[in-house]
């Protein structure tokens, strides 16, 4: 008689346990999944619903992503190409504004060579150009990287 | 008593035993196994592995990303990242419509819509006040404008990109919501 209850327990805890897991796949999601938000010329990576900030990456100041992403592989691949295309291309945009500053500086003195005014123009539009399009791909492996490291939340 | 302890102790086992044991041949499927062998494992179609499967595969096909191009934005869908519309510039991609399917991604899409629009509009009118601003500066006329419509032209391009930069983040919370709903 007693045998009634015992397996009636055990049934309605392994069925408990199963449900834990199907809620606690969409919970993982919800609570652990990032996602990329701007702020003030800064990029922001958030978790969760809640939108906790887990870091800023900005005009020379980032985080690890591969550190924030390692449970997936193909998401560390993609956060290594973040990594590898973000300083050179900061550094490159930064000297190619630089560049171009000191172009309209130049322009202002009289006596100068144009063809000096010129080389400095076009040597600051194309490290711009250069620099920028680095940070696109930087910011594009970034994307990858979270959309992978999301997906892996959910196996 | 002995006998119902132990009789009591199989079925517990047998009942451990079968969903692990089911759940298993779950993630091997869900690693790489073929589909005929995942036809051959035997749970019912309403158990957890096969939901937790088929949640991985949904992800897999219809999860949406964005990645920018020169000033736009590719939606891309799924592992293999094919492009389901462009966003930017003045650009009237649905987005709403894309993301029906999740009440919150249709709210943030929306925001997405409003922020886009108000920042093409702002930076584009900043942006051809500040030339025009530079050029009346160079011209090396005397007019007072064009201080003020360096100023107003600086201010339209900042202000404009803040709301581009909303709109964007909006449109990142869109696609988590709709890539979170997407097991559900």
């Amino acid at each position: 008689m007693l045998r009634v209850p015992g397996v009636l327990f055990i049934t309605g805890f392994v069925l408990m346990t199963q449900a834990t897991a199907v809620s606690a796949q969409d919970s993982s999601y919800e609570t652990r999944a990032l996602r990329i938000e701007g702020h003030h010329g800064d990029t922001r990576i958030v978790r969760g619903a809640d939108g906790n900030v887990v870091g800023t990456i900005g005009i020379f100041r980032g985080i690890n992503v591969e550190e924030l992403v390692s449970e997936s592989d193909k998401a560390t691949l993609e956060a290594k190409q973040f990594a590898h295309d973000y300083g050179p291309g900061t550094i490159f945009l930064s000297l190619g504004i630089a560049t171009l500053g000191a172009s309209i500086g130049v322009s202002q003195i009289n006596d100068v060579n144009r063809s000096i005014t010129t080389g400095l123009t076009l040597a600051g539009t194309g490290l711009i150009v250069y620099g920028a399009g680095r940070l696109q791909n930087a910011y594009n492996a970034l994307a990858r990287s979270i959309w992978w490291y999301n997906r892996d939340l959910k196996r | 008593m002995k006998s119902r302890f132990f009789s009591a102790l199989t079925v517990g086992a047998l009942i451990v035993a079968v969903p692990a044991a089911a759940q298993q041949s779950g993630h091997i499927v869900a690693a790489g196994a073929s589909p005929a062998k995942a036809g051959a494992s035997t749970p019912s179609p309403s158990s957890p592995a096969i939901a937790a499967i088929d949640s991985s595969r949904r992800y897999d096909s219809q999860a949406l990303r964005f990645e920018s191009r020169w000033g736009s934005a590719d939606i891309k869908r799924g592992t293999d990242g094919a492009s389901v519309g462009t966003v930017g510039w003045f650009r009237g991609f649905d987005v709403e419509r894309l993301v029906a399917s999740s009440p919150r991604a249709v709210a943030e899409a929306r925001s997405f819509k409003t922020d886009n629009f108000r920042g093409s509009l702002a930076t584009s009118a900043g942006a051809l006040t500040l030339l025009t601003g530079i050029a009346v500066t160079s011209n090396s006329s005397n007019n007072a404008a064009s201080p003020v419509l360096i100023i107003l032209g600086v201010g339209g391009v900042a202000w404009g990109a803040q709301h581009l930069q909303l709109g964007y983040s909006a449109l990142s919370r869109a696609f988590w919501w709709y890539n979170r709903d997407l097991s559900r």
